[in-house]
């Protein structure tokens, strides 16, 4: 008897040590289950009740999704938004992969282009927003600067056009994004083997022809990597609009985000807002979950 | 005129200089190796031939055309690259086809150009598979295919097995040797490996720093080196080199080489007239290992031998021979000797020299010393 206490004394150890870092992680882990994921569960839960201005726990099944999905403003944002994801996700690939190709070109001066292209990335949504709404804005920007230049007939009034008004934020938005997606293309054409490149010259393709058949194929996960980065910022692209339209003019530039806030905080509609703000979390989930999971799987295979 | 002629080629990268006047000239059939250590310049030489460097100063003809300012696709070469940088999103009979695709072969003929080529590499089986989906012996296989398949006059290969395991590697090189005695074509091949480019080649071009250092058969450069970078460069284990004098004796110049007790006297048979000039002069001796014996394995036929009774210092046994180790000239020589020979270090045993295989330097130029008439390449024994 006398010699088991010894080892119950390493057990024990053996236990705390085993134990230790999942106490020390435990807090934080807490919190994120308390405020992500607890609120997520909130809402989805009262994306199902009755609930108007303040919180209301009547269960009323599926009456708010209908209502949503009656809406004739839900449809303009959910049609505004596949307008501005698509045009946003093509022309940053487009723009990127442009640049980052003539920037691989080894020319001068690379690396200061390269932070001047990628500097907008740093910039916060809001603060992207508001420059170009002044830029834009017919009284104060462009538009002005030409007058006063003695271009008397110049007009750019998009941002107020309604039926315009959501290409100057995909402007806005490509210009922020579109360096990020060129050095993330940079990046992936200076991991091209030189000697591929090389075997193709003797082989007799032309420079566009190697870039079509060799290089661009090869960067398909780069591209699958700039979709899904960028189909998420579209959907998160709340900021930018209200910096920019305020979802205006009238609801010319209502996407799904501002649609969310508007009827959660001005028109008193909780539960039309939580169903909302539910759907756009799972076409998020739908977007990021696989190909989380196939980036994460991948250096196993 | 030579099927292949580098006249006097330089090239300058901004202000370092890394080919320094290369004149190589090679008839067609030839199979010229480019050895040399890491960073000599072999790759650019190759690269110019291809036409993917640009040429700083100089004349590159082949078959009587110069193609200084031809583009790479033009000059009806082709290129096996160390990395063999296969297309990955391409299939295997894709990457075979396309330089043809380029040329706008039409399909039918291509698909029999591709199958010709799978069947002479054995690789029918794996033309619908990614590059990604072989093995680096198969990738390699692939990559000359691409090569053989358009049939042009010069091949170009870079260190094409230096990323294959050795035993694969010695597969690969007596198929590469195969093929060329098979297909008759002209390859310029470079290799830091001295085995690789002794099997190999009818022609060895030895670089060092930018400099053409000899250019001659494999037999040529191994037995008859220039200069000791040469000498010390070819051949594995490489060449003894021991410090020596040279004193008349008889009216005949001999090597005198200090031992460890005492001093051994080694006659001259090559090179003599040359020598003449050195007397009381310090040498630098070369000789190859298999050059130094037992007297019973000795060549008294053909060669030249002499005898002395010296000291071992070490046994190594690699199986097929012995390598004893003693002491000449205050460093260790490798003498290659019967395997089983009863031996161990510390005891004095009867080495046998084959002075018509010793070669001479020049210790302060590191040139070899031969005489003016026998400058080109010397078949040994003729000196004798
Ligand atoms: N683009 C370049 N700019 C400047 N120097 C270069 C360039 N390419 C090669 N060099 C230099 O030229 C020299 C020869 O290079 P090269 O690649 O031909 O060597 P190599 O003999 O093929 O060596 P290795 O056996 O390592 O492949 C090296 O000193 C290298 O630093
Ligand atoms: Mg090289």
């Amino acid at each position: 008897m006398s010699n088991a206490s010894p080892e119950q004394d390493g057990g024990a150890r053996e236990r705390l040590q085993r134990w230790l870092p999942k106490l020390v992680l435990s807090p934080s882990c807490v919190l994120v289950l308390f405020f992500v994921y607890g609120f997520i569960a909130w809402t989805s839960y009262i994306s199902f009740s009755d609930s108007g201005m303040m919180p209301d726990y009547t269960w009323v099944g599926l009456h708010q999704w209908s209502r949503l999905w009656t809406s004739w403003t839900w449809g303009i944002a959910l049609h505004n938004i596949w307008v501005f994801g698509l045009l946003y996700i093509i022309s940053c690939i487009v723009l990127g992969l442009i640049l980052a190709i003539l920037l691989d070109q080894r020319i001068r001066a690379e690396g200061v282009l390269r932070t001047i292209y990628l500097y907008p990335m740093a910039l916060s949504f809001i603060v992207t927003g508001t420059a170009w709404q002044w830029f834009l804005n017919p009284g104060l920007g462009l538009e002005k600067t030409m007058h006063d230049l003695g271009w008397q007939s110049f007009s750019f009034n998009w941002l107020i056009d309604s039926n315009m008004a959501i290409y100057t934020v995909v402007i806005a938005a490509v210009w922020q994004a579109t360096g990020f997606v060129m050095a993330m293309f940079l990046a992936g054409l200076r991991g091209i083997d030189g000697e591929m490149i090389k075997a193709a010259q003797i082989d007799g393709a032309p420079a566009w022809k190697i870039y079509a058949r060799i290089i661009i194929p090869q960067l398909r996960p780069v591209f699958l990597s700039a979709v899904v980065v960028l189909a998420h910022l579209a959907i998160k692209s709340f900021d930018l609009i209200v910096a920019m339209t305020g979802g205006g003019p009238g609801n010319a530039t209502a996407v799904p985000a501002t649609f969310m806030y508007s009827y959660a905080f001005s028109r008193n509609e909780m539960g039309i807002a939580a169903a909302s703000a539910v759907f756009m979390l799972a076409v998020i989930a739908a977007l990021i979950i696989p190909y989380l999971y196939s980036e994460l799987r991948e250096p196993r295979s | 005129m030579s099927f292949l002629h580098i006249n006097n080629v330089h090239k300058r990268f901004g202000e370092t200089h890394v080919l320094k006047g290369i004149d190589i000239a090679i008839e067609q059939g030839d199979f010229l190796v480019l050895v040399g250590p890491s960073g000599c310049g072999k790759s650019t030489l190759l690269n110019m031939i291809a036409g993917l460097d640009s040429i700083s100063e100089g004349e590159l003809l082949l078959d009587g055309r110069c193609i200084n300012d031809v583009h790479p696709s033009r000059r009806d070469i082709a290129m096996v690259f160390q990395s063999y940088a296969l297309y990955p999103s391409m299939t295997v009979a894709g990457n075979i086809g396309f330089g043809l695709e380029m040329r706008k072969v039409p399909r039918k003929q291509r698909r029999e150009a591709i199958d010709r080529v799978a069947k002479l590499l054995q690789i029918e089986n794996l033309l619908d598979r990614k590059p990604g989906q072989l093995s680096g012996g198969q990738r390699q296989r692939v990559a000359m295919g691409r090569a053989l398949v358009r049939d042009p006059q010069l091949f170009l290969f870079d260190e094409p097995l230096s990323n294959l395991d050795a035993k694969l590697r010695v597969d690969m090189r007596t198929e590469i040797k195969q093929l060329h005695q098979r297909l008759g074509t002209t390859i310029v091949y470079v290799t830091h490996d001295q085995i690789e480019a002794m099997t190999l080649a009818s022609r060895i071009a030895v670089m060092r720093g930018g400099e053409l250092q000899q250019l001659g058969t494999p037999q040529a450069v191994y037995d008859d080196p220039n200069n000791l970078f040469v000498a010390g460069f070819m051949g594995s284990p490489s060449m003894n080199l021991v410090k020596a004098r040279i004193v008349e004796q008889d009216g005949l110049p001999v090597a005198q080489v200090a031992t460890e007790a005492s001093t051994l006297t080694l006659p001259i048979v090559r090179d003599r007239d040359a020598l003449r000039d050195w007397r009381d002069r310090d040498v630098i001796l070369g000789l190859r290992p298999e050059a130094i014996t037992d007297p019973a394995s000795a060549n008294h036929r053909e060669g030249n031998i002499h005898e002395a009774e010296l000291p071992v210092a070490l046994v190594e046994p690699t199986g097929a021979d012995l390598y004893v180790v003693t002491t000449l000239g205050g460093t260790h020589v490798n003498a290659r000797m019967r395997p089983g020979t009863p031996l161990r270090p510390g005891e004095r045993t009867r080495f046998a020299f084959d002075v018509s295989r010793m070669v001479v330097f020049d210790p302060e130029s590191e040139r070899r010393i031969r005489d003016e008439r026998v400058a080109e390449a010397t078949p040994i024994g003729e000196t004798a």
